[in-house]
Parts: structure tokens; C-alpha cells; sequence
């Protein structure tokens, strides 16, 4: 992996004004407040990788990209982005790889698709996240207990393996790759699911199983083209 | 073997066009190889064979070494022909004697191999020498011009071009669709940068226009039908009845008041719905023609258009002895004839229903640039007040940018008047209302004398800037300051952070789109429409008011968006184009008309085919006939003749023949066409 981040030269302040920093980055406490250098020289950049991911069928819009702020306007999710939708689309436009892997957009994006359907130049950015996604799973770039990449990570190994999912099992992994506490927490609402139907307690699985294993790694296979 | 008599001396001369042919034609080589071929006296090679220097070249070389055909390989014959026709006919020889191989469009432009796109252009300056061997001197005809002129659209640009020309002492006719000009500048308040009042400097130029007896002024009229070519135009108008005789209306409204209707009850077109009228109604004080008119889908007097009697007509009473009134008008078809043609047919704004998410006809508080233009003027439904559908008055104003522009969705163009016409409402609606503006931008287009200066007025004047474009408008308050408001999401994009603002009103600044019936209009008059559907002009940048219709010219928007300066301008340069036409008295028709042969059988294939009526029939010899005044030389009858016995100038059978040949032979030996008698 090409150079992971600036070098990030930390100044402790020691006192006086807030600096202009991201807001939300660093304590309440200015007295101890990092100042990180912001500036992204080229070496920063992956290049080639906007170009990689505009190549993917589906991506090649991303060239026409106006920077309007669309997709962001429209997102029900963009209030809790640290990058709102427009700004990884010009970073990975820019080549800025690790910051686009990184960020949690990508995982925050719930593929509501309305992006997609406004984009005034037709961009389909809810693949284009997906395709981040893919990449950032691939570079093993991101949050080891987040639950959204551990569920499609367990989601997809169910169900080549079985077939189809299990819901409690499922539920049961994710907790315990993530959050076990959390578990403790919601044990009633497993309680009703349960006696609802909704939970089986034995492991589902559909006939020859082992032929959509052969399918799913025929389809992964190559997982990129190449240029 | 017929020896040549006369002799055949052709000169050839290939363009280097700077860099454009010589970069990928080797043209040194290409007169060389033509040089050796039989006919050809010369062969020589020039940068710019169109400059003054070329065309002395040429003329020097017929007196040096008797010349008799030229052969020019360079650009499109649509560009030089006539340059290099006019310098062969000054060196003394008829002009149809020289041939133009295009070897920059057909060769170095398309081509990236140099050797193929040389051997190319060998192979078509060979075709060329053939064929020019056998070219004929033919006469040139001129055809008197009719010295009137059509304007079609009463807006700014069509008063504007119809006054320069009727200035000039030319008749014009000036045809408007609606009941009066002036068009969408009419109803305008203000105009950018300036703030100079829409009506003070427009209704001078319409009472202008209904005053000069150089101009006959129909509005309430269509063109339905052209006919004819360049200088000869046969036009024909409907005019639509308006149940009131222009002639005799005096334009004194009292049959407005002593309508049956008391109160206005109609949605008012002019004022963009936003208030009303009578059934008889004037379109607005300043209409030009000041003549009343009827709307039988409305009046008492009609059912859906048809006159029923009865309505006890307190117009007519009130009309008295004027009698202006006439329920029984008809729709009139007249025919006029013109030399030129200008189009002017404006645009129409996007229709924003297409864009549901901004919540028009859902919000009665969200409002189309146009009807805003209408609140804000004096004349206007609330005399000038902000006013909102639902009585209120504005405390928070959203202007929206690009609504219907810049989206592959709905328009891909940028309208380019809009950035520029959001800030001046966003002005007048600050100044007459006191409310904060918000202004959403994808990107502040300000290209123009003092608008830029204006961009920065209205940020002294506090109205705010967002860049982003707008997600959605919604009435869903997530916070208490939020209810009863109408709600902006969108990305500040320049803070990079996404923002809720709770507005009163919103303003969609719309887009301009050519109208509707835009490809009717093009067919009418035999124009091209380009992508998006606005007319297309000869040349983008060296031919800008022209179309591929000699005689036909484009000004203001239907060629594309533009502002009124730039309309106005480009209005002048039409009637310019028209007066350089039509003051030249005369146009040169191209010699290419169809022939009659001896051996014509008499069988009348052609006669229904000419789309001229060109072809006559002799009982006498019980031959076809052509007059040649009338052929405009499209072939039809030519190639439709079972006999082939009707010819084309300037095509003749032998000529394409041999052209043909010339271009698939092998080998660059002389053949029999080249060496029999031309």
C-alpha cells in the first residue's frame, strides 16, 4: 500500500484561540486540541485510481461529475457522513484512495438509491459506493467491530456455504464480531422474534447447496478487471 | 480515338491549409502525381491557396499557360467555392470551368495514417481531373429579389429586426402568435445588470412598430406555409379570428367594462395566472395592436368555441357605433411574398411540474421565475406587493438555480440567463419586501458587461449565496422554527456541510427550451434544429444568424438561450444579412438546372414528380419541357426519367461517370472519357 497518510506533524497547543480545525476532530479542550496538516501533496494520491473505478461498468459517469451536492442534498443518511456523498465522489475522482477507503460514507450509505435517481448528470453513485466498498474490503481498510462490513462479510459466507441465511445465527455472529454486549441488550426483542417464528432454530439450508458456492466464485472471479 | 479539340490544359493546385491539410497530406506528392496525369498542364502546391497571393497564382497561370479548366484540392466547396469560381472567371475563364476536390474534411481531418490519407487524396484529385475535363461553360442567371421581408415572432428580437429593416425603407411583415408583441420581455420587470424598467424600454420600440408604415403588423396570426427559394418566397398567414375588427377598434376598453362579467374571472395569461380577466380583454395596458380581443372558450356568446347567440352582448352596446365588435369573424388565410425571412420565434420556459421534488402545484408558496417577474412589477396582480398565494408576506425567500438546466434528466444546456436574472428578483424581491434571499447556485454564470459588478452588489446587499443544488423542498418540520415553513435540503457544498433552511416562498429560476412545436417551425421553413432542438445557424461562429436556407435567418432564443443584449444584437445582424440580400437586387442562380434531351419520349414521368412544377408538357413535339427560371435543381426528374433523357447542368451523365471511374481505377492510365469530346 502506497504511502497510508501525510505525516501527520502534531503541534500540542498550549493555549490560545481555537484552531480551524474539522469541527468535531479533537476535545472540547483546546489547551490539548491536535492541529494536523490538512494539506494533501501528490505523492497522497493513488493516481490511476479514479480512473480504475470509473472503468467499472456502471462508475464511467463519474467523469461528468459538476460537484453540485445533489446526492448529498437528497441523502437521508449525509447528516452523519464525515464526507457527504459529493465530496468521495471528488476524492476518488482526485485519486485519494486511503481517504475514500476510510471513510465511513461508504458503510453509512443505506442504498436508497435517491442519489442515483437526482444526480443531475446521471452519475450512479449508489454503485459507485458499492464498488468503494468492495475495494475497501478487499484492502481490509476498515473498522474491525463496524458492523455493516462484518454483516455482508457473514451474509455472504451463510449463504455460500448454505445457501441461504439462518436469521439467528446470522444475528448471533454479528453480535459476537462486533458488539456483545449489545446482545445482552436486545435479548428481548430476540426473545419475540423467536416465539414469533421468525427466528429458526435450526439452520436453514436449500438442495445442493454446493452448487451456489461453484456459481458465487464463478462470479468473483476475476473481481476487477483490469485495465 | 477523338484527338482533344480543344485542347484540354488543366491546372491543379493542392492546399497545404496551413497545417490542417499538410500535416497529413503529403502535397508535394499529390501535385507531383497529378502532375503526370494526361490533361493536366500544372501542378503546383501552396499554403493557403484561398489567400490573395492563390488566387493571383491561378489567374497569372490561365494568362501564362492557357489554362482552360482549374482544379483547386483544398477545403469544402461550402466555404471557397465561390472564392475560387470568382478568381477563374477574373482570369478570364467561365467560372463552372473549375472543380474543388475537398481533400481537408475528406482526407487530412478524418485520417491518422499520412501515407493512406495522401494515396487518398491522390485518388480524389484524380477523380476531380476527370471529371473537370469534361466540365461545360454554362451561363449564370440572375433572378430579381422581392425587396419585403417576414419577421416571424413579435418578441424584442423580431420588433428589433423588423424596425432596423423597416429604417432601412423596407416592408415588413411582422407575424405574432399572440394577441400583441413584445413577447416575454413584456413581462419582465427590471432588466440586469442595469435595472432598467422591461416596459420603458420595450413599449417605445412596440408603439414604434404599430406606428411605421413600413410595417404590417399581424399578431394573432401563423405562418402556415413557405414556398419558393432565396428572394422569391411565397408565405401564407392565418389569421385567427379575435372577433373584433383592428381596423375599426379605437382601443378604448369601455366594451371591457360593460362586460357581461362583472368581475374578471379568468386566469390572465399575461400575468401568468396569478390574476384574472374578462372574457373580451386586452392582454396588458402597454398591448400592441391596442385592440381588444374575445375569448370564445370563455365568452357567453360561444359554447367551446362555437357561436351560439346567447349572451344579450353589453360589449356590442357598449361598443355603440364603432361597431368593432363581429362575433361572426372568420379565420383568414393571406398570401404574401418576400425576398427574406427572419425567425425570431423566442422560447418557452421549462415547465417545473417535471421537477416534483421542488414541490410546484403541490406548495402555493413555491413560484416559476416568470410569475415572480409578474408579483414584483407595478402592473403586475398585487400592483408590486409580495404577496403570497396564501396571503402571507415573506419573512425568507428561496431563489433555486438550474431548474430545468444542467440536468441530463430534463435539459442538459446551461440557460445562461438565469444566474444573472435569480439575482435581480433576488434584489427586487428584497427591496420590496424586506425578506432575507437565499440564492442556490451550482455555479454563478456572470459572463456580460456589469454583471459580474452586479454578483457583487447583491452580496453588499446581504443576499446570501449557497452553492449546492437544492435536494428537495418540503413542509416536514424537524424542529419547531421549521413549522409552517417550506424547507430547503441541501449541501452547503463550499462549507461541506449539509443544511435544513426554512423559507416562505421559493422561486425556481427556470430554464429556457425551444417551444414545443419547434420542429414544426423548422420544417416550415426548411431549417435544421440542432441536439436540443433550438434552430440551428449555418456556422456557430462565422455565420451565426444564417441557416442552411439561403434567405432564411435565426435571431434570439430559438437559435438558444440568450439574454436581451445579445438578442437585440444578434436581431441587428439579421436584418443586417436580409438588407445585404435584398439591397443586392439580384441572386446568381447556380446553373445546375435540368435539361430536356432530343430523344425524351414523351411518357410524363417527371411531370408529377417536380416538387417546383417546373416541367411543362409540348403537345406539338409531344416532349417534356423545363423552365429553367423555375428548376432549382434537385435531380428529382433526372433520375426518375425511364429514358434518361433528361440532363442536369453541372451534372451530366458523362461527368459523374467519369468521375466515378477515375476514383476506383487501378492505375492512373488516361481513359477513353478523358480523351473524348467534352
Amino acid at each position: 500500500m502506497p504511502a497510508t497518510a501525510t505525516p501527520a506533524e502534531r503541534v500540542e497547543l498550549k493555549s490560545g484561540p481555537p484552531p480551524a480545525a474539522p469541527a468535531g476532530s479533537g476535545g472540547r479542550n483546546w489547551s490539548t486540541r491536535r492541529i494536523e496538516r490538512t494539506i494533501k501533496y501528490e505523492s497522497d494520491r493513488n493516481v490511476g485510481f479514479g480512473r480504475d473505478v470509473m472503468r467499472v461498468p456502471g462508475c464511467e459517469q463519474l467523469e461528468n461529475c459538476i460537484q453540485c451536492g445533489t446526492c448529498s442534498g437528497v441523502c437521508p443518511l449525509s447528516i452523519y457522513m464525515d464526507h457527504s456523498p459529493r465530496q468521495v465522489m471528488a476524492l476518488t475522482r482526485a485519486d485519494f484512495r486511503d481517504e475514500v477507503l476510510r471513510s465511513h460514507t461508504i458503510w453509512l450509505c443505506a442504498s436508497c438509491y435517491a442519489c442515483t435517481v437526482e444526480c443531475p448528470q446521471q452519475i450512479r453513485i449508489t454503485d459507485i459506493m458499492y464498488e468503494l466498498k468492495q475495494r475497501a474490503i478487499d484492502a481490509g481498510i476498515y473498522p474491525r467491530r463496524f458492523p455493516i462490513p462484518v454483516l455482508a462479510h457473514e451474509f455472504t459466507h451463510m449463504v455460500r456455504k448454505h445457501g441461504r441465511i439462518t436469521e439467528l445465527v446470522l444475528v448471533i455472529r454479528l453480535f459476537l464480531k462486533t458488539d456483545w454486549f449489545a446482545a445482552l441488550g436486545n435479548w428481548r426483542l430476540g426473545l419475540d422474534l423467536t416465539r414469533t417464528g421468525r427466528f429458526s432454530l435450526l439452520t436453514e439450508r436449500i438442495r445442493r447447496h454446493g452448487d451456489i458456492a461453484r456459481m458465487l466464485d464463478a462470479v468473483d472471479q476475476p473481481k476487477h478487471p483490469s485495465p | 480515338m477523338v484527338s482533344l479539340k480543344p485542347e484540354i490544359r488543366i491546372g491543379f493546385y493542392v492546399c497545404h491549409c496551413g497545417h490542417n491539410i499538410a500535416s497529413m497530406v503529403d502535397c508535394a506528392d499529390v501535385a507531383a502525381y497529378v502532375g503526370q496525369l494526361p490533361g493536366v498542364v500544372l501542378a503546383r502546391d501552396y499554403k493557403y491557396m484561398c489567400s490573395d497571393p492563390g488566387q493571383e497564382l491561378i489567374q497569372k497561370d490561365i494568362a501564362e499557360f492557357g489554362l482552360n479548366r482549374v482544379v483547386v484540392a483544398s477545403c469544402s466547396p461550402l466555404l471557397h467555392e465561390h472564392t475560387f469560381r470568382a478568381a477563374v472567371a477574373a482570369g478570364g475563364l467561365n467560372p463552372f470551368l473549375f472543380h474543388m476536390v475537398n481533400i481537408r474534411e475528406h482526407a487530412s481531418w478524418v485520417h491518422t495514417d499520412r501515407a493512406a490519407a495522401t494515396a487518398k487524396a491522390k485518388v480524389l484529385a484524380r477523380a476531380a481531373i476527370r471529371r473537370a475535363a469534361l466540365a461545360r461553360e454554362l451561363p449564370q442567371r440572375q433572378i430579381p429579389i422581392n425587396p419585403g421581408v417576414l419577421v416571424v415572432g413579435g418578441g424584442i428580437a423580431g420588433i428589433h429586426a423588423a424596425l432596423t429593416l423597416a429604417e432601412a425603407g423596407k416592408h415588413v411583415w411582422l407575424i405574432e402568435r399572440e394577441a400583441s408583441i413584445g413577447g416575454h420581455m413584456a413581462k419582465f420587470d427590471k432588466t440586469f445588470p442595469t435595472l432598467d424598467c422591461a416596459a420603458c424600454i420595450l413599449t417605445p420600440k412596440m408603439s414604434a412598430v404599430g406606428a411605421h408604415p413600413n410595417i404590417t403588423l399581424w399578431s394573432h396570426s401563423d405562418v402556415v406555409q413557405v414556398d419558393g427559394y432565396v428572394g422569391n418566397y411565397t408565405v401564407k398567414v392565418r389569421r385567427r379570428p379575435r372577433y373584433v375588427n383592428e381596423e375599426l377598434c379605437t382601443g378604448c376598453q369601455e366594451c371591457i367594462g360593460n362586460c357581461i362579467y362583472k368581475e374578471p374571472k379568468f386566469p390572465d395569461e399575461f400575468n401568468e395566472g396569478l390574476g384574472k380577466r374578462k372574457p373580451i380583454h386586452i392582454p396588458f395596458p402597454q398591448a400592441t395592436p391596442q385592440v381588444v380581443l374575445i375569448d370564445p372558450q370563455v365568452c357567453l356568446n360561444f359554447k367551446r368555441g362555437v357561436l351560439t347567440d346567447r349572451c344579450k352582448k353589453t360589449c356590442v352596446e357598449a361598443c355603440g357605433d364603432r361597431k368593432a365588435i363581429d362575433f361572426t369573424q372568420k379565420e383568414e388565410t393571406k398570401e404574401i411574398q418576400v425576398g427574406a425571412i427572419i425567425v425570431a420565434t423566442g422560447f418557452k420556459p421549462f415547465d417545473v411540474r417535471r421537477v416534483p421534488q421542488y414541490g410546484y402545484g403541490t406548495y402555493p408558496n413555491v413560484y416559476t421565475a416568470l410569475e415572480v417577474e409578474r408579483l414584483v412589477n407595478a402592473s403586475g396582480p398585487t400592483a408590486g406587493e409580495i404577496v403570497l398565494r396564501d396571503g402571507r408576506r415573506p419573512s425568507a425567500i428561496a431563489i433555486i438555480h438550474c431548474v430545468g438546466s444542467r440536468d441530463k434528466k430534463t435539459n442538459r444546456w446551461c440557460s445562461r440567463v438565469c444566474c444573472m436574472y435569480s439575482m435581480k428578483l433576488a434584489h427586487l424581491l428584497k427591496e420590496h419586501s424586506g425578506a432575507e434571499l437565499y440564492n442556490f447556485y451550482i455555479d454563478i454564470r456572470a459572463p456580460g458587461k456589469g454583471y459580474e459588478e452586479f454578483y457583487d452588489k447583491l452580496n453588499e446587499e446581504g443576499v446570501h449565496f449557497i452553492r449546492g443544488r437544492v435536494g428537495e423542498v418540503t413542509d416536514w418540520a424537524m424542529i419547531p422554527e421549521e413549522e409552517g415553513k417550506l424547507v430547503i435540503r441541501v449541501e452547503d457544498t463550499l462549507a461541506g456541510v449539509v443544511r435544513r433552511i426554512p423559507v416562505d416562498m421559493v422561486v425556481l429560476a427556470t430554464g429556457l427550451e425551444p417551444h414545443a412545436d419547434a420542429q414544426a417551425v423548422r420544417r416550415l421553413f426548411n431549417m435544421s434544429c440542432g441536439t436540443e432542438g433550438f434552430f440551428l445557424e449555418r456556422h456557430p461562429k462565422l455565420a451565426p444568424v444564417s441557416t442552411f436556407t439561403d434567405g432564411v435567418y435565426i435571431a434570439g432564443c430559438c437559435q438558444g438561450p440568450r439574454d436581451i443584449p445579445d438578442t437585440v444584437a444578434q436581431a441587428g445582424a439579421a436584418a443586417a444579412e436580409a438588407l445585404a440580400l435584398i439591397d443586392r437586387g439580384h441572386i446568381l442562380q447556380e446553373p445546375n438546372t435540368a435539361h430536356v434531351l432530343a430523344d425524351c419520349s414523351g411518357c410524363k414521368s417527371c411531370l408529377p414528380l417536380c416538387p417546383y412544377t417546373a416541367i411543362g408538357f409540348d403537345e406539338a413535339t409531344h416532349q417534356a419541357v423545363i423552365n429553367e427560371a423555375l428548376c432549382k435543381g434537385c435531380g428529382t426528374c433526372v433520375a426518375a426519367c425511364p429514358s434518361g433523357s433528361i440532363g442536369q447542368h453541372l451534372f451530366e451523365d458523362d461527368e459523374v461517370f467519369s468521375e466515378i471511374e477515375g476514383l476506383l481505377t487501378a492505375d492512373p492510365e488516361p481513359t477513353p472519357a478523358l480523351a473524348a469530346t467534352p
